[in-house]
Parts: C-alpha cells; sequence; structure tokens
C-alpha cells in the first residue's frame, strides 16, 4: 500500500504526515493526532458525534477519509477557543445553561452550533432545531442546547 | 475501507476517465462520499476523488438550469440560479435532504450515481424531465434519468463513465412544482415516500401534469393515475392514486399519505 502524503491544517497548525489512503478522517484525528474530544457515536453520519470543520463547514468525520483533508483547513473541538484563549463562548453557554450531561455528543452540538452561528450570526431558533437536526442526544432533551445556543448568539451580537 | 491502495485526485475528466477504466487501479469515483463510505464494496481499491475536476457550477441558460455534478446539496439549496428556477423547486428539494452535515458534502452527481431509494434528485429529475450528462471513454451523452437506468451495464456512473452535468428544461421553468418528503425526522435520510408534483397551467386550464414518486422501489417512478387527476381526468382522483400506489407496494399508510398530498396539490392550483 502506497501512503499518501497529506498537507493540512489542524487547528492552526500545519501538518505533513504520510498516512494510508484507507485511514478515515475519524481515525486520523482520534488515533493518528490524538485529539480525543471528537467522538465516534454510530460510524455512519446518522448520529453527529464526529463533527468537525472542514474549511469552516461541519462534516462527519466517520463519512470522510483523511486524504480528503489535503489542502484543507480542519478545525476540531479541542480548536474551539474564546478570545483570551480560554473556553470558547459556546462551551460557556452549555456550562452555564446546563446543556452538558454524559457530555459524549457535546463536541459534536458545539461544532453543529459554531459553524451556524458563523454563517448565520443572526439565526432564530427554528434555524438552530434545524441545524442540529443531524446531532443525537440521548440525555438532555435538547431544550437546554437550543438555550445555550440562543444564548451564545445573543451574547455574541450583544 | 480497509481494501483501499491508493487515493487520486485528477484535475481533468479525461483522467479521471483513464482511472476508473483501468483495471490496473480497481477504481471507484468519490464525490461527497456520504453514500460511498457507507457502502462502498470490498472490491475497491482506489478512491478517485472528484473534488478538483471542473464540474461544479450552477447557472440558468436559455431558461433552463445547469447544474454541475459536483455541486452540493447545500450549494444547491443556497444557489441564487436555483432559487429562482421554477419558484426555486430544486433547492427546495436539496434542503430536504438529510441534515446540513450531509448537504455540506453530498453532491447531486453522486445522488444519481449511486440508485437508492431514498435518493432525492433521481425524483426530481425524473418529474422535471431533465437530464444528465455522462461523460464516457467512447465520449459523451445526454440522457434522461429513464435512459440512463436502461443504459446500466454499459455505463455505470462513478464505476466507468462520470456525469458532469444535470440540465433542467426551459418548458419545466414555468411549471407549478412541489416536492414532499415524509419521513420519521427532517433529518433523516430514510423516507416513508417522496412525491414530486408539477402541473403547468394554460388559459386558465391545467396542460401539463408531472407527477414522480421515490422511496418505494430503488429507482423512482412517474404515477399515470395521479397525473391523469392533476389534468383533471373523467374517473380519476387521489383514489386511483392511492391504488396505483398500493400497487407498487406502498402499504396503507404510504398510500393514503400520497393520496391526501395529491389532493392539496389539486386544490392549490
Amino acid at each position: 500500500m502506497r501512503p499518501f502524503a497529506l498537507k493540512c491544517k489542524v487547528n492552526g497548525l500545519a501538518i505533513e504526515r504520510e498516512i494510508p489512503s484507507s485511514r478515515s478522517l475519524l481515525d486520523f484525528i482520534r488515533e493518528d493526532l490524538g485529539l480525543k474530544g471528537t467522538k465516534e457515536g454510530c460510524g455512519e453520519g446518522e448520529c453527529g458525534a464526529c463533527l468537525v470543520l472542514l474549511d469552516g463547514k461541519a462534516v462527519n468525520s466517520c463519512l470522510m477519509m483523511a486524504v480528503q483533508l489535503h489542502g484543507k483547513e480542519l478545525v476540531t473541538i479541542e480548536g474551539l477557543k474564546g478570545r483570551d484563549g480560554g473556553l470558547h463562548a459556546l462551551q460557556k453557554t452549555f456550562m452555564e445553561e446546563g446543556a452538558v450531561q454524559c457530555g459524549f455528543c457535546t463536541p459534536g452540538l458545539i461544532i453543529a452550533s459554531e459553524a451556524l452561528l458563523r454563517r448565520k450570526p443572526d439565526a432564530t431558533l427554528e434555524d438552530i432545531k434545524q441545524e442540529l437536526t443531524g446531532n443525537l442526544c440521548r440525555c438532555t432533551g435538547y431544550e437546554k442546547v437550543l438555550s445555550a445556543v440562543e444564548k451564545a448568539r445573543d451574547n455574541r451580537n450583544a | 475501507m480497509k481494501n483501499i491502495r491508493y487515493y487520486a485526485c485528477p484535475s481533468s475528466v479525461k483522467d479521471a476517465l483513464a482511472m476508473l477504466n483501468s483495471r490496473k487501479y480497481k477504481a471507484m469515483a468519490l464525490a461527497g462520499g456520504t453514500l460511498v463510505a457507507k457502502t462502498l464494496p470490498d472490491t475497491v481499491e482506489t478512491y478517485l476523488d472528484l473534488k478538483a475536476l471542473p464540474i461544479k457550477g450552477i447557472k440558468l441558460q436559455g431558461g433552463g438550469l445547469v447544474i454541475g455534478a459536483g455541486a452540493t446539496f447545500d450549494e444547491i439549496d443556497n444557489s441564487k440560479a436555483c432559487r429562482a428556477w421554477a419558484g426555486g423547486i430544486v433547492s427546495r428539494a436539496a434542503a430536504a435532504c438529510s441534515s446540513q452535515l450531509v448537504r455540506n458534502m453530498a453532491t447531486i452527481g453522486g445522488n444519481i450515481a449511486r440508485p437508492h431509494s431514498f435518493n432525492i434528485f433521481p425524483v426530481v429529475l425524473l418529474g422535471l424531465d431533465a437530464k444528465v450528462r455522462v461523460v464516457s471513454s467512447k465520449g459523451s451523452e445526454l440522457l434522461g434519468l429513464p435512459e440512463l437506468y436502461a443504459a446500466s451495464p454499459r455505463l455505470r456512473p462513478g464505476a466507468n463513465c462520470l456525469i458532469t452535468e444535470v440540465l433542467f428544461p426551459a418548458a419545466a421553468s414555468k411549471w407549478r412544482c412541489e416536492f414532499v418528503k415524509l419521513a420519521k425526522t427532517d433529518s433523516s435520510w430514510e423516507s416513508y415516500i417522496t412525491l414530486f408534483l408539477a402541473a403547468e397551467k394554460r388559459g386558465g386550464k391545467v396542460a401539463k401534469a408531472r407527477v414522480a414518486v421515490g422511496a418505494l422501489s430503488p429507482k423512482p417512478f412517474r404515477a399515470a393515475e395521479a397525473e391523469k387527476a392533476i389534468l383533471g381526468a373523467a374517473g380519476s382522483g387521489p383514489a386511483a392514486f392511492s391504488a396505483e400506489l398500493e400497487a407498487a407496494r406502498a402499504g396503507e399508510y404510504r398510500a393514503a399519505a400520497g393520496a391526501a398530498l395529491l389532493g392539496r396539490f389539486i386544490a392549490s392550483l
């Protein structure tokens, strides 16, 4: 098997690696880069636990090959930070609103919410609900998640 | 994915076809990858990434709509040209596909090339009399969806040829169209039934009708009884469409839902 010379940017850092062409993006993130914040849930694009930002768009990393990252910019949950280098605004509002229980789905929910607020800073509650339809959470019942995203939106626009 | 040995990202359709048709590579085309990743045959050894091919543009042309096969559902949903054409039906159909996450990746070409009963665009293409441009080692062909299906195995998009663009005809631009996906949730890829309904009115009367049905069989089909009902033919109506769906093994719920949706569409004309 011929390794692939991958060049990309991950969380702001330029990366060059030789990887097997068969590597999934999720395995590359978790096993090769050691970024365990991105979770593997269903493994077939249904649950949203493995979300990352690829060139600013939220995608399921379980449905992508690592080679598809070539020449692109990846942001994982570890790469989301506040302006002061501390917690990101969404991470703060998720904590404040009690939108986290077991926490397995939380990185995916935050990535999806960040993608929405970047694209649509004045997103309505309906927009938020639509955006998060690809994220499954079995603990929170979603209400507090929605509140947290609305609060982050309001803080951002204040 | 464990059998994948090579990755290639050609920048021309000619190079991509050469790799697809070479026995050496055992290649499969990869567009968005959302279907390929789930259903990759073990015999495939090379991922042929189509992202660098010049097949992504969306434009209005002579009253028709032309969409490059590499355009994603999200790009189609947000395209001004798509939103302007035929009341935005193509955009609305794209928006009905699964979640934003899938729409960010999945392409119209992949949705047509990898037939599955839940795919949205085949239903829309069939209803709108759209054609796809298929390029193989023997040249380029413009085919309607039924002709594309009939051309298999001579033409197997993604395996021995490529879909490069989809052309929606100018004649359909003035149709009043609806697309409905009935599914467990908005983000479900699986749907109970998908319906494309269209009518063209001339002089206050319906002169043309189109109804395409998806999710009941691997390939969508035109519903003759429903089209007759829209045209107001004697003896036709939602009940006849319901019977037509039952004959297609839709089951009681989907047959009743389809008839109700048709009734609403007719009432709205």
